[in-house]
């Protein structure tokens, strides 16, 4: 491997490749099951030489088991794979990157404790006669970083850096390749505007020499941008490739949904009351939230918007005592807290739905039953002097489980059988077993489908008419705009806006989402070099 | 393979397929086919004698089995129970035979050694129950560290010698008396003990704790359980099992013995887990320690009986551990 | 976690000297000093040589401890694999010296590769479970242990297995180069090939990225599986070298050796800052570590302090060790 500039290696080979009339790549009927999901059904895909090839569908619509299919991280469970025109059987991370497949995941495959440059080559350094080149190395991570234009010190271990040079450093991983179908997810997640656009130069550069593109992005803007065509999934299933430039973004959202927007977001009523959670003046230990303000009123569906890595699901987590905080004041119902954890504020009547439902949510191995009493076992309808109360434990979460259409109503099923849309709600009877005010909401419809996630937001209606308080974190940003009453917005560990009535819309919130003034310069993220 | 069978959609119930219950079944029908093989060369492994004998052999595992079971469910295990209940043995051997020297009543001596054993138990449960869960070190490095303390306090206390004539009540009372005809004192005691911690784990919300943070650590502190506390009992539970169980062992033995534990933290680990507690946490419970504490005694009994030699015990048990870990790996992916 | 203000504070940069480096360079100088002013056998050339002697086997042991640990998983059974290399290639030797009595070299060698043939064995069985089938690797390295113990016992019944060539016993074991045991050179050379591996190779760096975060390396393209079973390999070759060099100073191959090298080489790995979670570890701190213990061993031996407290002592260190690395990240991670 002797490559000075990716670019130009991909260029010429990929021009080879191109005046083939083939696909690069040609999925058909590919499906992937997990235990309790089908993750992918019969989805075909192709993948022409010098296209970008957007992925267009909601989180859980299986755009990142299409793409770890195609990067050989696991097979598939039927369907064929061809790739350049030969059939491909047995492929693994290793054999892919071989063949030019280079994936960048959202979730990084980085190792933390490996400095930028380690992982820049981990799996592919260079050595001579078994010794590690490390000058050779050296020189090589310099000029790549130099050439993508990012701010990044070879030298820096990856534990050390913010999630944005995190993810220069994984985008960086697939330019170093000889790359012939580059796989993008969601890269501009938390980049800046100007790193994005170099980025999207890089992007026409190589397909204009005939690299392949798959790029999954939810950014209507950036979408029609970049975008040649697009393949929206729903569910698991295809629902249809399109050429980018022949289709509305309304037309797009509508077959990523399956429904009218209308019917999707049901209609609710504000009603503010109480102001039932004050935040001021948080700061956190290790500043992804730096010097926020904000309240929640009862009756009243508070949004909170912004990139991924601003600091907005810090702020909830810290609210629930999940933060180290440095400085500022909590108060629920008008008392303050001063030193939050889970179970004091679960007294007070405060619940945190986390957006890790795998990680920090269900026990998998565990029953429905006891998942979804775990947060109410204190109470005397659950135990008494410590001995749990069975008979009445079993009536109370069944009929909660009733009421929120578990499918089917089993309490005795272990979890980890049950669909991503069935797990949120055995994770939202947690706030039905004891008396919630404040619903924290984090990410609360990722991964599970429409149909659930209708269910979710008539929930959330129904909590809401009890006079309780809803703070809802996401990062889909019809939800955030179709359902707040009011929606802050956060960019780099600050509340920038705070948006009411006809200013909740798409170009508001994006205006703050970029917006890169003084204060946002000054507070980001690490220089990786000096 | 039947994999079309296993192959769950959705919702849908997953129907138990033969090798599943084969798998559930592994250890009850391994058993009997042991028992039944040694039959053919040894008829005396099915006498009334040697079963009686084989369970209240298992008396004694069975509460440290239990003991190691009640932190393996937290993803934990106490390297440290071996040389708890050497020391155990010899403190409170010393104490009575001190007292007896001294011409204290029976029951004083009986309340001084119980109170010494379980005192003694409950500070090694405290300290490793400390630093696992208040300061989250690695519970091998801090049960590694306990083992050595008390492997050192056992032989520095004892001088490392036994500590002999034990007084003849405390091995009455927990070992050779007789309360019900036909059934001996260890074992009834051993009843007593599994059905407090059925009771323990599936009704109160402590043992559901326990499984909670076994399974998700994460999950349960989020769900507002006293994570910490909890996990600090069960090392405290832990250590308490096994410091009665050493007592018990002092009776039999009538003697303080600073080796007495040898081999005990080996042999609690391996009939839990080939039991089927699982190493990965939240999985598990008395009845898999009792499967697991009979087949471990009933192997080494058969073995016995066949007169093969000890060395070779061993090295058969090293084997059944590591195909109790595969088949548990087994059951974990299937289930 | 991604924190957005990492420009380093001083604090900042204090904590990566200290992570870099930490407490243990002071406290051996110190120590050593301390000892050298106050205990005035401490600073003999005999005491000189018996610690760095005894230094060397623990240092061959904990190198390949920290290798598994480093992939985040470890090894129990280096201190089965240390008598079985030692009695296999005794057993070897004497045999070969029976059938061929003249030909020294061909007796030597034939012994070597068979001791360590029988670590590889091991190694083997370890990381093939671990890689392939997945298992815990406690449980596996338990049950090897068991295994390696009792083949070690079966091939002797426990007798020593003398009758090696004198020429491995006077010209290695015991022999000297410029005045120091030949093990310190074994020892000097195996630190620094593992320094060399984990510095300049694909391998070293590998193991890195395994334990650091097992799913990017199998993204990246690392065959992870095959590493991790070499991981598992190197370890045990080296607790075998460790018996061979051990068995050479003896005179003897010995079925029992130590019960509490395991322990020690996980202490000495522990002590240096190797992280039980992988994916941490540095072989030059391990060497450093493992002389600490050691030299505080023999301090306290000069000190006539009994064997079975410095046992306690021991345990001690371990626990604080940790706990003291543990409270300084979190002090670092406040800041």
């Amino acid at each position: 491997m002797t490559i000075a500039d990716p670019v130009q290696i991909g260029a010429s080979r990929a021009a080879a490749a191109a005046r083939d009339a083939r696909p690069l790549l040609e999925l058909s009927r590919v499906s992937k099951r997990f235990p309790g999901v089908t993750a992918l059904d019969q989805v075909d895909f192709e993948l022409r030489h010098g296209e970008v090839h957007v992925l267009f569908g909601e989180n859980g619509a299986g755009k990142s088991t299409l793409i770890n299919i195609i990067a050989g991280t696991y097979p598939p469970d039927e369907g064929a794979f061809t790739y350049q025109g030969e059939a491909v059987v047995h492929l693994t991370p290793h054999a892919a990157r071989l063949l030019g497949i280079s994936p960048v995941f959202q979730e990084f495959s980085l190792v933390p404790d490996l400095t930028v440059e380690q992982n820049l080559f981990l799996g592919r350094e260079l050595s001579r006669s078994g010794v590690l080149d490390r000058s050779r190395m050296r020189t090589r991570a310099l000029d790549l970083i130099k050439l993508l234009g990012f701010d990044l010190d070879p030298n820096r271990k990856v534990r050390d850096l913010s999630r944005a040079h995190q993810q220069m450093v994984e985008i960086a991983k697939a330019f170093l390749a000889d790359v012939r179908l580059l796989i993008l997810d969601e890269p501009t997640a938390s980049l800046t505007e100007a790193e994005a656009a170099k980025l999207f130069a890089l992007i026409a550069k190589l397909k204009a020499s005939g690299v392949g593109i798959i790029y999954v992005s939810h950014r209507m803007r950036e979408i029609k941008q970049i975008a040649d065509r697009i393949t929206v999934l729903r569910d698991g299933r295809k629902i249809a490739t399109v050429e980018a430039g022949d289709v509305s973004e309304n037309a797009l959202v509508e077959m990523m949904t399956g429904r009218k927007i209308e019917v999707l977001f049901p209609r609710i009523e504000p009603r503010p009351g109480a102001k039932l959670l004050e935040v001021e003046n948080l700061t956190l230990a290790n500043h992804t939230v730096t010097d926020v303000s904000f309240y929640a009123r009862a009756g009243e569906i508070t949004g909170v918007a912004g990139l991924v890595g601003c600091g907005k699901s810090e702020l909830v987590r810290a609210v629930y005592g999940l933060e180290l905080i440095a400085a500022g004041i909590i108060r629920v119902g008008g008392a303050a807290v001063t030193n939050p954890s889970p179970a004091t504020l679960l007294k007070q009547g405060l619940c945190y739905f986390p957006s890790d439902r795998v990680a920090e949510g269900l026990a998998l191995g565990r029953s429905v039953r006891e998942n979804a009493s775990m947060t109410a076992l204190d109470l005397p309808a659950y135990s008494r002097r410590g001995v749990l109360q069975r008979a009445s434990e079993r009536r109370a979460i069944q009929s909660i489980v009733e009421r929120l259409k578990l499918r089917p109503p089993q309490i005795e099923r272990a979890v980890a059988n049950l669909s991503g849309g069935n797990r949120q709600k055995v994770l939202l009877a947690r706030g039905l077993t004891r008396d919630i005010r404040v619903y924290l909401f984090d990410e609360p419809t990722v991964g599970i489908d429409v149909g659930a996630k209708a269910e979710v937001y008539d929930l959330m209606k129904d909590v809401l008419a009890t006079g309780a308080a809803i703070v809802l974190v996401s990062s889909e940003l019809p939800e955030v705009l179709h359902l707040s009453h009011r929606l802050y917005v956060m960019h780099r560990s600050r509340m920038v806006a705070e948006l009411t009535g006809s200013d909740i819309n798409e170009q508001q919130v994006l205006s703050h989402f970029f917006r890169e003034d003084a204060a946002g310069r000054a507070a980001p993220a690490s220089s990786g070099g000096r | 393979m039947t994999d079309a069978i296993f192959v769950s959609k959705a919702g849908a119930d997953r129907r138990r397929g033969l090798l599943d219950w084969l798998l559930i079944l592994s250890l009850p029908l391994l058993m009997i086919a042991m028992e039944l093989g040694v039959y053919a060369f040894e008829p005396r492994v099915l006498s009334l004698r040697n079963i009686v004998n084989v369970l209240n052999q298992s008396s004694y595992l069975v509460l440290f089995a239990s003991a190691q079971m009640m932190v393996i469910l937290t993803r934990g295990f106490d390297l440290s129970l071996g040389t708890t209940v050497s020391a155990i043995s010899v403190a409170s051997a010393l104490v009575m035979t001190g007292l007896a020297a001294a011409g204290a009543p029976d029951f004083v001596l009986v309340a001084a050694g119980l109170i010494v054993g379980l005192g003694f138990g409950a500070l090694v449960g405290l300290f490793n129950g400390f630093f696992v869960s208040w300061l989250g070190i690695n519970p091998f490095v801090v049960t590694l560290g306990s083992l050595n303390i008390c492997l050192g306090l056992a032989t520095t206390i004892s001088g490392g010698r036994p500590v002999f004539n034990v007084p003849d009540v405390f091995s009455l009372l927990f070992y050779n008396g007789v309360l019900i005809p036909g059934l001996s004192i260890p074992l009834m005691i051993a009843i007593l003990v599994c059905l407090g911690l059925y009771f323990l784990l599936n009704h109160t919300v402590f043992g559901r704790s326990l499984y909670l943070i076994g399974n998700n650590p994460r999950a349960a502190y989020l769900a507002g359980l006293p994570s910490k506390r909890f996990l600090g009992l069960a090392y405290l539970a832990c250590s308490l099992l096994a410091a009665f169980g050493a007592l018990m062992l002092t009776a039999r033995t009538g003697s303080g013995e600073p080796n007495l534990g040898g081999s005990l933290m080996l042999e609690s680990i391996a009939a839990a887990v080939i039991g089927g507690v699982s190493l990965q946490g939240g999985v598990g419970g008395v009845g898999a320690v009792i499967m697991g504490t009979l087949f471990v005694t009933m192997l080494s009994n058969s073995m016995d009986l066949l007169e093969v030699g000890g060395y070779i015990q061993q090295i058969l048990l090293g084997c059944v551990i590591i195909v109790a870990i595969f088949l548990d790996r087994l059951r974990l992916t299937r289930g | 976690m991604s924190s957005l203000d990492v420009h380093p504070a001083p604090s900042h940069r204090l904590y990566r000297a200290y992570a870099r480096f930490g407490f243990l360079p002071t406290v051996l100088v110190i120590l050593v000093v301390a000892l050298a002013l106050f205990v005035p056998r401490f600073l003999t050339v005999q005491n000189i040589f018996n610690v760095l002697r005894s230094s060397a086997y623990l240092v061959i042991l904990s190198a390949g401890q920290m290798t598994v640990l480093i992939v985040g998983g470890f090894d129990l059974s280096v201190g089965a694999v240390v008598p079985l290399a030692s009695v296999v290639s005794a057993l070897v030797m004497v045999w070969a010296k029976g059938v061929a009595p003249d030909q020294t070299a061909i007796i030597v060698l034939l012994g070597v590769l068979a001791g360590i043939g029988s670590g590889l064995a091991v190694g083997l069985i370890n990381g093939l479970s671990v890689a392939f089938l997945k298992v815990s690797p406690f449980i596996v390295t338990l049950g090897s242990l068991s295994i390696a113990t009792g083949v070690a016992l079966l091939l002797t019944n426990g007798i020593p297995v003398y009758g090696m060539p004198q020429a491995y016993v006077n010209g290695f074991g015991r022999g000297l180069w410029l005045q120091l045991p030949t093990a310190v050179y074994l020892a000097a050379l195996i630190v620094a090939l593992v320094w060399f591996i984990q510095n300049f190779t694909r391998m070293g760096r590998y193991l890195y990225a395994i334990g650091g975060n097992l799913q990017a390396a199998t993204v990246s393209g690392v065959r992870t599986r095959t590493y991790l079973v070499l991981a598992y390999l190197f370890c045990s070759v080296l607790a075998a070298v460790s018996g061979l060099a051990l068995t050479a100073q003896i005179g003897s191959g010995q079925a029992v050796i130590s019960a509490q090298l395991t322990l020690e080489s996980i202490a000495a790995a522990v002590i240096a800052g190797v992280s039980l979670k992988g994916g941490v570890g540095r072989v030059e701190m391990v060497t450093l570590a493992a002389f600490f213990l050691l030299i505080l061993t023999d301090a306290m031996d000069l000190l006539k302090i009994d064997p079975r407290i410095q046992t306690i002592f021991l345990g001690c260190i371990v626990v604080l060790a940790v706990a003291l690395d543990e409270v300084a990240k979190r002090r670092a991670s406040v800041d």
